[in-house]
């Protein structure tokens, strides 16, 4: 019984091993579609365009207060030089209303 | 970026400047400042009511039926005409009689109004002002090549339906080519300049009955006025309320229903007679005058109703108006 069953799959083992032709060849086809594929893939990826450059001019808002005294009134000149002066971000609101 | 903001105080009001970069061979902002500053100056010695000195004053005096006038009194009249014009004769330049009559003799700059509340529950049966049939103002003319001012001798004019409108324009003219500017001259404002297009002004309207800010404008261009009962308002010698807008037909005060009226224009002229002509018009024909241009109308109870293209975006950015009304 033993020898029997020997029999019967040494056969079967010897079909199912690839021939060294085949090993061959299938090797340089995975070779050839590997190589093709990353010759593809290098040719297509093209280098990066250069990022617009942005120059923004950055724009800091100042504003110079002066009071300008009535002659005769609060005045620290009779001529009518500027009283006060002061500097700060942004101006007090204008409003428009009856006068 | 600088501005420079220059405040002082002529013409009976509150004067300020706010001036931006120069263009190329311009002045610096503080000299263009001091220049529309000596302006003003001159504007207001020139053509003051009040100052005995003045040629307007002078010309009021004149016997003569054709008088020599200076350039600055030419403008200021055909400005006045023009008001005039503009509102069908309910901006009228030839009160000043009935103004004197009404009790405003002098100038009330730094004088306290009257509470405009108690004067409005003293107040007449509102009706709308009409014009003075006999448009006496049509007899005025102005002839700039003879440098002359012709009218009937004692007809008499005043500036202020125009005055400080036309002083605004007069130095935002100077003031072309900089950067951003606003010239406000007692409430009537002037803007320009392309960098005020791309970043406009915020424009504050201050509400007659409580002095709070009732409304923001963003304006980039063109000019703003307001038109109001809550100054220059007294007690007469009969102890009756009496204010500076009066009603051309009968030479009295108006009570119109209206107690502000604030109105956009491409000139501050132009924005005066809007606001003036759509106060004195009363609520149904102030509507009408600001329809085309747009304007908030300020009604005898505070209520703000706001008219025409006033509302349009982005010149112009309305806050909740529920909260107000």
């Amino acid at each position: 019984m033993r020898a029997g069953a020997a029999e019967v799959t040494e056969p079967a083992r010897k079909s199912r091993r690839p021939g060294p032709a085949l090993v061959v060849w299938s090797s340089i086809a995975l070779f050839g579609v590997l190589f093709a594929l990353l010759t593809y893939q290098l040719s297509a990826s093209q280098p990066a365009p250069p990022r617009p450059v942005v120059v923004r001019k950055v724009l800091k808002r100042r504003v110079v207060t002066t009071y300008v005294p009535t002659p005769g009134r609060n005045s620290v000149s009779s001529s009518g030089a500027l009283a006060t002066e002061r500097s700060s971000p942004s101006y007090a609101p204008v409003t428009t209303g009856a006068s | 970026m600088t501005e420079h903001d220059v405040i002082f105080d002529a013409m009976g009001s509150h004067v300020r400047l706010l001036i931006g970069e120069p263009g190329p061979g311009m002045a610096p902002a503080p000299a263009a400042a001091e220049q529309a500053r000596q302006l003003i100056v001159e504007f207001d010695a020139t053509l003051s009511r009040f100052k005995s000195e003045s040629e307007l004053c002078a010309l009021n005096a004149d016997p003569r039926e054709r008088v020599p006038a200076s350039e600055l009194l030419r403008t200021a009249v055909k400005a006045g005409l023009e008001a005039a014009e503009r509102s069908g004769g309910l901006v009228d330049p030839t009160l000043v009689g009935e103004i004197e009559t009404a009790g405003y003799v002098a100038s009330r700059a730094g004088v306290p109004g009257a509470p405009l509340g108690a004067a409005l529950a003293e107040a007449p049966m509102r009706r709308p002002a009409r014009p003075n049939p006999a448009e006496e103002w049509r007899q005025i003319e102005v002839d700039d090549a003879a440098g002359t001012i012709t009218r009937p001798p004692g007809l008499r004019f005043d500036t202020g339906g125009a005055g400080k409108g036309l002083a605004a324009d007069l130095v935002a003219r100077q003031l072309r080519g900089y950067s951003r500017f606003i010239v406000d001259c007692g409430g009537d404002i002037r803007i320009g300049g392309s960098d005020a297009l791309v970043t406009p002004y915020e424009v504050f309207v201050e509400h007659p009955l409580t002095g709070e800010r009732a409304f923001v404008l963003k304006l980039g261009f063109g000019a703003v006025a307001t038109s109001g009962l809550n100054v220059r308002i007294w007690r007469d010698e009969d102890g009756n309320y009496s204010h500076h807008l009066l009603d051309p037909s009968s030479g009295r005060p108006a009570w119109t229903g209206l107690i502000g009226a604030t109105a956009l224009g491409d000139t501050a002229v132009e924005a005066e007679t809007f606001a003036k002509a759509a106060l004195l018009s009363g609520p149904e024909g102030g509507r009408d005058v600001l329809a085309e241009r747009g304007g908030l109308l300020v009604h005898d109870n505070g209520r703000i109703e706001t008219v025409g293209p006033f509302a349009a975006q982005p010149r112009i950015r309305i806050p909740d108006l529920a909260a107000s009304a």
